[in-house]
């Protein structure tokens, strides 16, 4: 008898035996070209993640090239496949010199390969090169282990949540932008019941919510009520954000505006197209999730409704000040298998390849692509030409390579943003950055978390969404939280406490 | 190839024949051997050779360090399995989805096989097959997107018409009451007119003889049904109740997945739903590994005593 689950594992297997085999052939053939053709230049081997469907011209991996007096050998793995790829190299021992993670959640599976010592330790090196040593070290911290440091980090905004609605409704009703959490649900009402829309029809919501407590609204609005990103301090010691009194009252927010219809009713089990769906359609009013988003929902909303206005806002009021939680910080990370750098020099000639990568032409050139071919300088910013096929194939698939970003590497083009919503979006994603609560636990390590924390996470995901929909009262919520300590909650909350100590041990030393 | 070519065939080749009588009997019918090969091989290399990796269960298996370098933690991942919480939870729910597509969908498939032998004008009966088959071509993403389009609270079709005919809305979608029945009624939708096929085979085999007879001796058609039809098609209902029996633990991951939400987990949540968030999302191979095998386990057992009770009912069984 096979079940469906050991199929997959053995055709994992099987995958993994055939692409070993068809690696180490095109390894060995790779290197055999490096060696006779140019025996001076460095050549560097780099698998990084294809988010095009077509194959990448090697234009910028030519200038690339010529910049850095390097020879590039860059293995494209589509992203579908990604991991797989990673775990396929890692397994035959074929792994690149630079090795690109997926994204950032690939690292913390990643933990046990880099402790047992399989990857080089940057750290200590950084500050010898003029670039690298720009990268944030917050971010930086998210991405150590056990207080080392083993990778350089693509940049990502720190914290891009924010809210998105109807000017033209909040006008209508002579509504501002919600500088407290009760104008918010001012807001919310009046879009419900006051005809916003002017069709004399009960037709409208306020909020459109989704299927998800991070990236949807609801974690976003528990921070503008001051609970910490995931684990927080509390008296002296780290625990999850929903033993906080603020986590209740969000909750309690939330019960209270589905309880009185002000936002969709299923959102538990509504997909985000579906909650865009909602918005673009004009039955919705707010859209609380990232920002940036504003360009696309405009452009949707406009189509279906000429008359429509958006607005971005950021800064709501909440018990506690301003507050907005951050993300880590990063994207994805590079790492540097020791199984293909023999040696610390080898190591440092492709960490100066990176540090050459951050700075301001080579960024440019990585992000934006040749000047007057995909892209024109316009009052200092950047202006991506208008020609899909030429972005797809040329540039976009070498953002992937990208060190650091916008924040880090200074001198690199901004982008001319033509519309005013979208500008005022990346605006407050910048203004956020002066609130942020920080996930202390980022570089943190709890073996029981690693193992059971996504299963346990998920019973408290549903009793918070049962508490929201009114199936479940407090007591019974604080229930869960017991059953969530007995199930090894306790065990984890020491876990982290205790590599919280060991690490900032780590970090004073330094 | 005939007999006798195979024959003057071999002994051109081989001039000695083996004394023994397996290895004559071999070689006398080597092309009957060889047809068999392919077969043969394709359950060899993808079905009995991938059983190995079961190992992996006893392991903690880590890619870089393989199948061979990975520690051993003999039955700790079962330990684990069968100290979990909601373990008596998730082998209720299975369980008892099994019995309910048991009882409610299994002889949907022989009534619509039997209805479907009565009609009489051949292209209607065509008509109406393939309209039934249709569904089983469409994937469970889409048939559940349907069901939420119709059964969401907010723009539902079937709640805004409950609420014109005056009653309350019903939460279908996130209730632990309506699950089942929404679960099994997909299943008999989507797969009810795929399942009549090998019954209609089977029926299409019975020797119009004895209904010609039956005839004569006054027998209405639904006497045709009860004492001709039904009992030709008895071992073929038998077979495949007992490979249904097999699939015990196979639910559907997709399907379960679609529908499962924070709200009908206690009723939804299945051995692939659980391992599929707590072992595989987590790249967990070994534990993953050890769910799937204690599944195949209960199903194998439920196999072989659904055999063993058709063999005592005078049935053939499949083996």
């Amino acid at each position: 008898m096979m079940t469906r689950l050991s199929n997959y594992v053995f055709l994992t297997l099987a995958v993994l035996i055939v692409s070993a085999a068809c690696l180490s052939m095109a390894r060995s053939s790779g290197e055999d070209e490096g060696s006779t053709s140019s025996g001076r230049l460095t050549s560097i081997s780099i698998m990084a993640n294809l988010h095009t469907a077509q194959v990448p011209s090697d234009w910028i991996e030519k200038w690339l090239e010529e910049r850095t007096g390097t020879q590039l050998d860059i293995q494209w793995v589509p992203d579908g496949s990604y991991d797989q790829k990673v775990y396929a190299s890692l397994a035959t021992g074929t792994l690149p010199q630079a090795l690109y993670l997926k994204n950032a959640a690939s690292l913390s599976y990643f933990r046990d390969e880099i402790r047992s010592g399989l990857f080089w330790e940057i750290g200590p090196l950084l500050a010898d090169y003029p670039n690298l040593k720009n990268l944030k070290p917050e971010v930086l911290n998210n991405t150590s282990i056990d207080g080392k440091l083993y990778s350089l980090y693509q940049e990502r905004a720190l914290a891009r949540q924010g809210i998105i609605y109807r000017k033209d409704w909040a006008d209508r009703l002579g509504l501002s932008a919600p500088e407290t959490l009760d104008e918010l649900y001012e807001m919310l009402k009046g879009f419900t019941y006051n005809d916003p829309d002017n069709n004399g029809v009960d037709d409208t919501m306020g909020l459109a919510d989704r299927n998800d407590l991070i990236y949807g609204a609801f974690k976003t609005i528990s921070s503008y009520y001051g609970t910490p990103n995931n684990w927080g301090w509390y008296h002296d010691s780290l625990q999850p954000e929903f033993v906080f009194p603020n986590y209740m009252e969000t909750m309690k927010f939330f019960r209270k505006l589905h309880s009185e219809g002000l936002m969709n009713e299923d959102f538990p089990i509504t997909s985000k197209t579906d909650q865009q769906e909602l918005f673009v359609t004009g039955k919705a009013g707010v859209y609380i999730g990232a920002m940036g988003d504003v360009l696309s929902l405009e452009s949707r909303l406009l189509a279906h409704d000429p008359a429509a206005e958006l607005d971005v806002h950021n800064r709501v009021l909440g018990p506690e000040g301003y507050g907005i939680w951050a993300s880590e910080g990063y994207g994805t990370v590079i790492l540097f298998p020791k199984s293909a750098i023999a040696t610390e020099e080898e190591l440092k000639k492709i960490l100066s390849f990176y540090d050459a990568l951050m700075s301001p032409e080579l960024a440019n050139l990585i992000y934006w692509g040749i000047e007057g071919t995909h892209y024109t300088v316009q009052n200092g910013k950047a202006m991506a030409v208008d020609a899909f096929e030429l972005k797809e194939k040329d540039v976009k698939p070498y953002q992937a390579l990208m060190v650091g970003g916008f924040s880090t590497i200074p001198g690199m083009l901004q982008p001319v943003n033509a519309n005013k919503v979208k500008d005022k979006a990346e605006q407050l994603i910048y203004d956020n950055e002066s609130f942020l609560i920080y996930d202390p636990t980022g570089p943190l390590e709890s073996p029981l978390y690693n193992e059971i924390g996504v299963r346990l996470n998920e019973h408290m995901r549903d009793a918070a969404y049962q508490f929201m929909l009114g199936m479940m009262d407090e007591k019974g919520y604080e229930a869960e939280i017991d059953r969530w300590l007995e199930d090894g909650g306790r065990q984890i909350i020491e876990e982290y406490n205790a590599s919280y100590r060991r690490t900032v041990g780590a970090y004073l030393h330094e | 190839m005939s007999e006798t070519a195979v024959k003057t065939g071999m002994r051109k080749s081989t001039p000695k024949i083996p004394e023994s009588g397996r290895m004559r009997r071999i070689i006398k019918n080597r092309a009957i051997y060889l047809m068999i090969l392919p077969g043969f091989l394709y359950f060899l290399i993808f079905k009995y050779i991938p059983m190995s990796g079961l190992i992996i269960a006893f392991q903690e298996y880590q890619a870089y360090l393989g199948v061979t370098g990975s520690p051993w933690v003999g039955l700790k991942h079962f330990e684990r399995l069968f100290t979990e919480p909601m373990f008596f939870t998730i082998l209720g729910n299975t369980l008892l989805l099994f019995f309910l597509n048991l009882a409610f969908y299994f002889p949907v498939p022989i009534i619509l096989a039997l209805m479907l032998n009565e009609v009489r004008r051949e292209v209607f009966k065509r008509f109406i097959q393939t309209l039934v088959y249709i569904p089983h071509f469409m994937s469970w993403v889409i048939i559940v997107s349907i069901s939420f389009v119709m059964l969401s609270m907010d723009r539902g079709i079937i709640n805004e018409l409950m609420v014109m005919a005056g009653f309350d809305k019903i939460n279908f979608l996130m209730s632990s009451d309506w699950f089942r029945p929404m679960y099994v009624m997909q299943v008999i939708w989507r797969e009810a007119g795929w399942g009549t096929i090998i019954y209609l085979a089977a029926m299409a085999a019975i020797d119009p003889g004895l209904y010609e007879a039956s005839r004569m001796d006054g027998a209405s058609r639904f006497r045709q049904m009860w004492h001709i039809t039904l009992p030709s098609i008895r071992s073929v209902i038998v077979v495949l109740l007992i490979l249904k029996i097999g699939d015990v633990l196979e639910l559907g991951f997709e399907h379960i997945y679609l529908l499962l939400n924070s709200m009908n987990r206690d009723v939804a949540e299945i051995f692939d739903t659980y391992v599929y968030t707590a072992g595989l999302k987590q790249g967990q191979f070994s534990f993953s590994t050890a769910v799937g095998f204690f599944k195949s386990l209960i199903g194998l057992i439920l196999v072989m005593l659904a055999n063993k009770l058709a063999k005592k009912a005078g049935e053939e069984g499949i083996y």
